[in-house]
């Protein structure tokens, strides 16, 4: 049997161009990191180049958002970012977010430094530490722009355990505004209304993300429980709770 | 952070170790993509030092393991996992091949890292055991289940 399973095994490999992707990724990580360094030759290229496209009449490309950042803990705030990775509208979807929205002068700021002042203020930062899931949606129509922000967001957030980042829909962003909530919290509710169909965005509308995602595990719960009645051994393993195990916690 | 040779030379040797794990807990294409990109990066980012190749590999591992459960909780999942996405890993998959893995997945997922470790990566119970941080004897006990397991899935064919 051990020859049967190295064998099958043996056929499961990673493509070439997983490898190359990833590898493109990390040196896309790397660059930001080394453009920390040149970053007043790069703003004062900016300035440049935001003044020629204002002069040649581009006011309305720089703008307009090409992105949308959701970024929700329990103050739900959603950035535009344009076409040059700069926030150019900050929409707090709740009064905390709205509130956070108006402490903060983010317009105009790179995306990533945007994100860092968002998740370095009092109120998100407090939320982290008291081990809430801050979830980070990246949602555009330009997918090479989409997971430029998407890796971005992750360079800048790698150091923190409770922060999730993913793409979103750009449907489901219509859909999202629709109902009054933000993409992230949106996406949660999507999750939520899975499990149980009588959800209605109203109820999940003054939750935290970490109390939709415990909602959710209570219903997975109750489901994998009722699916895996009779199956002996079919549970699975603690939730993940206690996989940061000894030998080397540095992960 | 570490250079570019050095994530190449990681992607190259844990490449396909990383995706078998993927593939035992997660199945999907984008997921696997996303995993990928999250363990290598954290590779990147660390700044300790491995002892030995041994060392960096249960660190990979672990890293990889970690990310696939992080994953599974997150909201940006695909939470769809039919097995048939199996087919989308290997289409030169011989029909053995895929009852042996279609068999792998069918077991609960602490039985499928035990079962790819010890197989495939020649582990020992209690090399697991340090790598999964779970104690030896529930490692032990973990293996001859689902052994017991897939041998009534395949048919044992006695090699212990």
């Amino acid at each position: 049997m051990d020859k049967r399973i190295r064998q099958a095994f043996d056929q499961i490999q990673a493509g070439e161009a997983l490898k190359e992707q990833t590898s493109a990724y990390l040196e896309q990580v790397r660059a930001r990191g080394r453009s920390s360094a040149v970053r007043p030759w790069l703003a004062a290229a900016v300035a440049c180049l935001v003044l020629m496209i204002a002069g040649i009449g581009g006011y309305q490309v720089y703008f307009t958002p090409t992105s949308v950042l959701s970024i929700e803990i329990n103050p739900s705030v959603e950035l535009g970012i344009n076409r040059f990775d700069k926030v150019v509208t900050v929409q707090g979807y709740n009064e905390d977010g709205q509130a956070l929205a108006d402490s903060l002068d983010l317009r105009f700021l790179d995306y990533q430094q945007a994100l860092e002042q968002l998740i370095a203020s009092q109120s998100i930062a407090n939320r982290l530490e008291q081990g809430e899931i801050l979830s980070i949606t990246v949602v555009g129509e330009d997918a090479s722009q989409s997971s430029r922000l998407l890796a971005g967001a992750r360079a800048c957030t790698a150091g923190q355990e409770n922060i999730q980042c993913g793409h979103g829909d750009v449907q489901i962003l219509e859909e999202a505004h629709h109902a009054g909530l933000s993409m992230g919290k949106y996406q949660a509710f999507l999750a939520l209304q899975a499990l149980d169909p009588t959800v209605t965005p109203e109820a999940v509308y003054g939750l935290s993300m970490g109390e939709i995602q415990d909602w959710i595990a209570r219903l997975e719960e109750k489901a994998d429980s009722t699916a895996q009645t009779g199956q002996a051994g079919q549970t699975t393993h603690g939730n993940g709770q206690g996989h940061r195990h000894g030998w080397e916690t540095h992960e | 952070m570490r250079g570019e040779e050095e994530t190449d030379l990681a992607i190259r040797r844990y490449g396909d170790m990383v995706r078998r794990l993927c593939m035992i807990h997660l199945k999907h294409e984008a997921d696997t993509q996303d995993i990928f990109q999250t363990v290598f990066l954290k590779y990147l980012l660390y700044q300790g030092e491995f002892e030995s190749e041994e060392h960096e590999k249960a660190w990979m591992i672990r890293v990889t393991l970690n990310a696939c459960k992080d994953l599974l909780r997150s909201f940006f999942r695909s939470r769809t996992v039919p097995l048939e996405e199996l087919t989308n890993y290997a289409h030169q998959l011989t029909d053995d091949n895929r009852e042996v893995l279609n068999a792998v997945l069918a077991l609960p997922q602490k039985y499928r890292d035990v079962i790819y470790l010890h197989y495939y990566e020649g582990y020992t119970a209690p090399e697991i055991g340090r790598i999964l941080g779970r104690k030896v004897n529930t490692v032990y006990t973990d293996l001859t289940r689902a052994r017991e397991r897939l041998r009534a899935m395949l048919g044992g064919d006695g090699d212990g």
